[in-house]
C-alpha cells in the first residue's frame, strides 16, 4: 500500500504547528495505525529526521493512551476502536491521510501528537474515587450490587480515559468522561457516600480545567472507542441537579 | 449569589436553556395551533384575536414569562457559546462529524436568527408599526345577540393577508419559520437530555418526536404564506 499522510508537526507547547506531508510506500495492510507510524519513524530516522512523536502504551486498546484524530475522527474511521486497534486494511492504497493530535484548550500539545491530558487526571483527583479502610479484603457477598445495576456500572467503567470525547466535541467538553466515572460509582452501593460530594467536585474541576459546555450533539458518544453512552451525562445532570440543593453542596460552599 | 450566579455552573447553565427553551416551545405549539385557525375563516381567527385580547393581565402574565424565558436563554446561549469557543481554539484541518447533526452544529447561527425575526414579527403583527396600512378594524354582529348591535374589533385576517401578499414579507416569514424547525429538531430532544430524561427504551422515540414536532410546526406555518400567496386564503381581500 502507498500512502499520502499530512501529518501535523509541532516542535513543543509554545511554538505553532503546521502539517509536513510524508510519502510512505511499504504499508502493509495488516499492520496498526501505530505500526505504520512506527514505519515511518524508522524511516525519519535513517533520513536523519527528527520522528513524530505520539503516544502509546499497550496497544491492545485498554490502556487509553493511544490518540491522534485521523481524518477528522478521534481514533479514527472505525467504530469502537482505538487508533492502536485500527488496522491498515481499513484504509485503500493510495489514500490520502490527515493525522492531527486531539484539540481543545485543556489538552495542549506538548511535542507533534502528544497532548498533555493531565486535566483528567486533576478531575479524578477531585473525586473520581471512594474512601475505604484498607485491609483484609471484605467478604464478596456482605455487600449486594443488583445484576442490572453492576452491568450498567461496568458499562461507565469501560472508560479508558483517552479523551477522544474532548477531542470529537465541537465544544471541547469532558462531560463524557466525567459522565463515565461520576455513573460507574453512581450504580454501586460503595459509590454512595460520596455520591453528591464526587459529582459537584468533579465538575467544578472540569470547569476550572477550561473544557467546554455540553450541546448534546453527542460527538462524544460516536468517537468514544469504548462506546460509553450519553445517557450517562444525562445521570450526572440528575446526579448534580439532586446535589446542588443538597447539604453537601452548603458545605461546599461554606468552606470556600 | 445573585440569580445569575447559575452562570457560573455549566449543569445549571444548560439547566435553564432547557427549561426557558420548554417554556418558549409550548408558546410555539400553541401559537401554531392558534396560527392555524385562520384556514378555518375570517371570523374565526378575529374572535380568537379578541378573545386573546380579553384576556387582559393573564395576556400580560404569558407575555412577561415569555419575553424572560427569551432573555434567559439569550443571555445563557452566548455565555456558552463564548466558553465554548475559547475550549476549542484550534480548529481541526480535516474533521468528520459522526453524530453531530446541521441542525445541532448551528444552533447560535439558527438561534439569532429566530431573534431577528421575531424582533421583525413583533414589529409587523404584533407593535403593528411596520406595515401599519394593514392594520384595520373589522365591523361584525355577535352570533348571540338579541338584537342588531354592531361591534367592532381588530381584523387579524385582513392584515395577515395584506402582509403575506407581498411575496418579500411572506419569504421573510418563510425563511423564519424553516429556521424555528431546524432549532427545535435540536432543540427539543436537548431538553429532555440536559433534564436528566434519557432512558434506553424512550429516548429514540423522543429524538424521532423532536424532529417530527419541528417538520410539523415547520409546514404548518410555512403553509400560511404560501395559501396566502396562492389565493387559497383570504383572496377576496
Amino acid at each position: 500500500m502507498k500512502l499520502t499522510l499530512h501529518i501535523w508537526r509541532q516542535k513543543n507547547s509554545s511554538e505553532k504547528g503546521h502539517f509536513e506531508t510524508y510519502q510512505l510506500d511499504n504499508v502493509i495492510e495488516d499492520m496498526s495505525f501505530l505500526e505504520m507510524l512506527d514505519v515511518l519513524n524508522e524511516k525519519l530516522v535513517l533520513e536523519g529526521k527528527e520522528p513524530i512523536a505520539f503516544d502509546h502504551d499497550c496497544r491492545e486498546g485498554i490502556c487509553g493512551a493511544c490518540s491522534l484524530t485521523i481524518n477528522g475522527i478521534p481514533h479514527g474511521p472505525e467504530k469502537a476502536t482505538t487508533t492502536c486497534q485500527l488496522h491498515m486494511r481499513k484504509f485503500k492504497d493510495g489514500d490520502e491521510i490527515w493525522i492531527e493530535p486531539f484539540r481543545a484548550k485543556a489538552f495542549p500539545v506538548i511535542k507533534d501528537l502528544i497532548v498533555d491530558r493531565s486535566a483528567f487526571d486533576r478531575i479524578i483527583q477531585a473525586g473520581g474515587f471512594i474512601s475505604v479502610n484498607t485491609g483484609q479484603a471484605p467478604e464478596a457477598n456482605s455487600i449486594l450490587v443488583p445484576k442490572q445495576n453492576a452491568e450498567k456500572a461496568m458499562d461507565a467503567a469501560q472508560c479508558i480515559g483517552c479523551g477522544a470525547c474532548v477531542a470529537a466535541c465541537p465544544n471541547g467538553s469532558a462531560m463524557l468522561f466525567v459522565s463515565a466515572k461520576v455513573a460507574h460509582f453512581a450504580y454501586l452501593p460503595q459509590g454512595q457516600p460520596e455520591r453528591k460530594l464526587r459529582v459537584l467536585k468533579m465538575v467544578e474541576q472540569m470547569q476550572k480545567e477550561g473544557f467546554g459546555n455540553c450541546s448534546n450533539m453527542y460527538e462524544c458518544e460516536a468517537a468514544c472507542p469504548k462506546e460509553i453512552s450519553v445517557r450517562n451525562i444525562a445521570l450526572m445532570f440528575r446526579d448534580y441537579l439532586k446535589a446542588s440543593c443538597s447539604e453537601e453542596k452548603l458545605e461546599l460552599v461554606e468552606n470556600e | 449569589m445573585g440569580f445569575f450566579s447559575y452562570l457560573r455552573s455549566t449543569v445549571l447553565s444548560k439547566v435553564v436553556m432547557a427549561i426557558t427553551g420548554a417554556i418558549i416551545v409550548l408558546y410555539v405549539i400553541v401559537h401554531t395551533a392558534g396560527n392555524l385557525l385562520i384556514y378555518l375563516g375570517r371570523d374565526t381567527l378575529n374572535s380568537y384575536s379578541a378573545f386573546l385580547h380579553s384576556l387582559g393581565p393573564i395576556l400580560w402574565i404569558i407575555r412577561i414569562i415569555l419575553i424572560v424565558s427569551a432573555i434567559l436563554h439569550i443571555i445563557t446561549s452566548i455565555k456558552l457559546k463564548f466558553e465554548n469557543w475559547r475550549s476549542k481554539p484550534t480548529k481541526y484541518a480535516v474533521k468528520n462529524y459522526l453524530k453531530a447533526k446541521f441542525t445541532s452544529r448551528t444552533m447560535i447561527w439558527t438561534g439569532l436568527m429566530i431573534l431577528a425575526f421575531v424582533i421583525y414579527h413583533l414589529l409587523h403583527f404584533t407593535i403593528r408599526v411596520t406595515n401599519p396600512q394593514h392594520y384595520y378594524p373589522e365591523f361584525y354582529q355577535p352570533h348571540n345577540a338579541v338584537s342588531s348591535v354592531i361591534l367592532e374589533r381588530f381584523d387579524v385576517y385582513r392584515m395577515v393577508v395584506l402582509g403575506f401578499q407581498n411575496p418579500l414579507i411572506s419569504i421573510v416569514y418563510i425563511i423564519g419559520v424553516i429556521t424555528v424547525g431546524f432549532h427545535l429538531d435540536h432543540a427539543i430532544q436537548s431538553m429532555f437530555q440536559t433534564l436528566g430524561y434519557n432512558q434506553k427504551h424512550y429516548f429514540p422515540t423522543i429524538q424521532k418526536c423532536s424532529t417530527g414536532i419541528a417538520i410539523i410546526i415547520a409546514l404548518c406555518l410555512v403553509s400560511i404564506p404560501i395559501s396566502v400567496m396562492l389565493g387559497f386564503v383570504g383572496g377576496g381581500i
